[in-house]
């Protein structure tokens, strides 16, 4: 009884909307009379309710962060970051006011180096303290790494990334991704990520190839319109404007799709290559899901004047956890207690930034 | 002993536990009768609310993270009246209630609010002078030299200085080569008039008039005000992404609001009176920047967005024109062609184009 054998389906998503839905509109009330403060609550309300209804395997998941954790994370950075680069950018607008144009500039790198490094990091972190304060069957996970290797990664690898034109970027986010998960861990287990950026690749290149396809495409498009039009340059005319309209909103429809059959294949390919211990972890959305979440999101925000977007985050952690997929075994009685540090107080800094972990 | 089945996690391990639940003392002991296994004596207050939804209910330890303690359904009432109860909108609301913890809430952020907007015009006179000093000389510094100097047209402004601020409220007035209809007052007391300003007037007695009107900001302090203001409106509003913004544009585009631009209008009046110099043309020039020709000056007439153009102000500067009064204008002919040319005719002076802001 102290092992699971788990078949394609390890994770399902049990809440409905019509019970998250008084969570959903007294947290957009009560952020609305707090001037926003209660945001950092309303977020603890939600996860709470989103893990709650989470089935992983037998159990359920739990949700254990508090708003007043992420509150004081969110006065921490406002205090250690929001001051001093409210005081930098006054100081670099006086310095160029009074000429010193170049000591400007390098004060405006170091605050980019700065946010660049800030921004991976809270990423590291983000992970961690989501991870942290994620329990099942009375264990959690964590990392003991606090993620400053892991900025640094970010910053160099991203900047690698876009050199090559940009064609080393599904190497680097698969490498960050990798170099992320592989410092965490769940109970005693560490997990282990060895997602393959190669499989992605071939529809990261569709971008390079459709602005050209579109080029020929369109150039061809606009002179067969042309082309037939001989009772009169105003039908010529209107074959070129139609031509033109139809080409630029291919363009953006079209990389706008790519990018989405990019990332689904991107993040197939990423949770694929992670495994804890005995089980290996399986995403299953296709470009197709993709496109139909996106499209229910803007039908939903559009047809209730923006209302809607309170839903959004309750509707992205079910396409997340429907779509998710575990097999392999697992040992309850070896799944002890995790060790790794959390902060007393809650977290770390930089655990407020709470910017997309996953 | 009732035969109610609980579910238990201990936080050492995943094992998970089917068990009885033994009160003891001031708390209880759990049991697994299956296994034998028994755990450690636990006291009821040591008991937190992990989650309670439909049917299902789950407990927690103070001490023992991971430790947990859950059923469906209900608890015998044995139990149920140990249990503890759990927050739902945070601790804070849930004292008073939903509603009633919202209206305290609205009632609180309006004030919040007002005050962000009022308290300012109490604060700034409380700041030091010398300090406003100091933040406006290091602002401007010399304007990333782009001040016009001319020695004519430096004893133009000077005489037209002197006559609308005999006082010499203003602690430095210039003149920038700046191509906007525009004129500023930065903190420290400092009037900046810009070329474009000087070019599309048509009389020196319409740059007295403008210039009267900023002299009304640095006596009654609008530049801190507004500063203060909007510091505290991001610091305010920073829970809503805060963004310091640009600050030059910041200042330029600061907004004082209407009863501070009325005074403003009114020290103008004022400083016009005692010199001697009729409003009339200061009316004209709101008519003409104003209205009428729309679109065909340089429509880049940026004192007109952060000073609302009313017809009611128009109507002020032209009631205040008194018949029987003989006015001089504020500058003679040959000053008044000095001041225009000052930035045309000095060599030194930066493009406004030259280097970024």
């Amino acid at each position: 009884m102290d092992q699971e054998r788990i078949g394609g389906d390890g994770f399902a998503f049990e809440g409905n909307w019509r019970d998250y839905a008084p969570i959903a509109f007294t947290n957009l009330l009560l952020t609305i009379v707090t001037l926003g403060i209660y945001r950092f609550w309303a977020t603890t309300r939600t996860r709470r309710y989103l893990w709650a209804n989470t089935r992983f395997i037998d159990d359920r998941l739990e949700w254990t962060g508090t708003g007043k954790e992420l509150f004081l994370g969110f006065l921490m950075v406002l205090a250690l970051i929001g001051l001093p680069f409210l005081f930098l950018q006054f100081g670099a607008q006086a310095l160029v006011l009074q000429g010193h144009g170049g000591m400007a500039a390098i004060l405006t790198l170091a605050a980019f180096v700065t946010i660049f490094y800030m921004v991976g990091l809270a990423r590291f972190r983000a992970l961690r303290y989501r991870l942290s304060r994620t329990w099942w069957h009375g264990i959690r996970g964590g990392s003991d790494d606090q993620g400053f290797g892991y900025g640094i990664s970010y910053m160099w690898k991203s900047a690698v990334g876009s050199l090559a034109l940009g064609l080393l970027v599904p190497w680097s986010m698969m490498s960050l991704w990798n170099e992320r998960w592989n410092k965490m861990s769940f109970g005693p287990h560490s997990f282990e990520s060895a997602g393959d950026h190669g499989p992605t690749f071939r529809r990261f290149l569709l971008f390079y190839l459709l602005p050209i396809l579109l080029f020929v495409g369109g150039g061809a498009m606009v002179a067969m319109a042309g082309f037939p039009g001989q009772d009169g340059a105003g039908s010529r005319m209107a074959g070129a404007i139609f031509g033109i309209i139809a080409f630029v909103l291919t363009f953006y429809l079209g990389l706008g799709l790519i990018a989405l059959a990019f990332y689904a294949s991107f993040f197939r390919e990423a949770v694929e290559g992670l495994s804890l211990t005995g089980l290996d972890f399986h995403f299953y959305a296709r470009t197709k899901d993709w496109i139909w979440l996106f499209l229910g999101d803007i039908a939903l925000v559009l047809c209730t004047i923006g209302i809607g977007s309170i839903f959004l985050q309750y509707r992205h952690w079910k396409f997340f956890v429907t779509h998710m997929g575990v097999t392999g075994t697992i040992y309850t009685d070896e799944l002890t207690q995790s060790q790794t540090k959390t902060s007393r107080h809650g977290e770390g800094l930089l655990d407020a930034l709470d910017v997309g972990a996953f | 002993m009732s035969d109610f089945r609980l579910w238990h996690y201990d936080g050492a391990s995943a094992v998970r536990r089917n068990v009885l639940l033994r009160t003891a003392g001031t708390g209880f002991v759990l049991e697994e009768p299956e296994s034998g296994w028994t755990g450690l004596p636990i006291d009821w207050s040591d008991l937190t609310v992990i989650g309670l939804q439909d049917d299902r209910s789950a407990y927690g330890h103070k001490a023992i993270p991971g430790w947990r303690l859950g059923f469906s359904g209900e608890a015998p009432p044995d139990i149920a009246a140990h249990l503890p109860t759990g927050e739902r909108y945070g601790r804070w609301i849930d004292r008073f209630g939903l509603w009633p913890a919202a209206g305290i809430f609205t009632v609180a952020a309006a004030l919040i609010v007002w005050g962000a907007l009022e308290a300012p015009a109490v604060i700034a006179p409380l700041v030091p002078q010398s300090w406003e000093n100091r933040m406006g000389d290091a602002m401007v510094g010399d304007f990333g030299g782009r001040f016009c100097h001319t020695p004519a047209g430096d004893a133009a402004l000077e005489r037209l200085a002197a006559r609308i601020d005999p006082g010499h409220e203003a602690r430095d007035i210039s003149l920038a080569n700046i191509p906007m209809v525009n004129a500023v007052t930065l903190p420290g007391g400092r009037i900046i008039l810009f070329d474009g300003l000087v070019q599309q007037a048509k009389s020196a007695d319409e740059v007295a008039g403008v210039l009267g009107h900023e002299l009304g900001h640095v006596r009654h302090r609008d530049t801190m005000t507004g500063l203060i203001r909007q510091l505290g409106l991001s610091v305010v509003l920073g829970g809503a992404g805060g963004n310091a913004g640009n600050y030059l544009n910041g200042v330029l585009s600061l907004s004082y609001g209407r009863g501070a631009e009325s005074a403003a209008d009114g020290v103008a009046i004022d400083q016009m009176r005692g010199a001697g110099i009729s409003p009339a043309a200061t009316a004209a020039f709101f008519d003409r920047i104003g209205g009428k020709d729309e679109g065909t000056e340089a429509r880049a007439i940026s004192w007109l967005s952060s000073h609302p153009l009313s017809a009611e102000r128009r109507r002020r500067f032209a009631a205040a024109v008194e018949p029987e009064t003989s006015y001089r204008p504020a500058l003679d002919q040959a000053q008044w062609q000095a001041l225009r040319a000052s930035c045309a005719s000095d060599p030194k002076v930066a493009k406004f184009w030259g280097k970024p802001f």
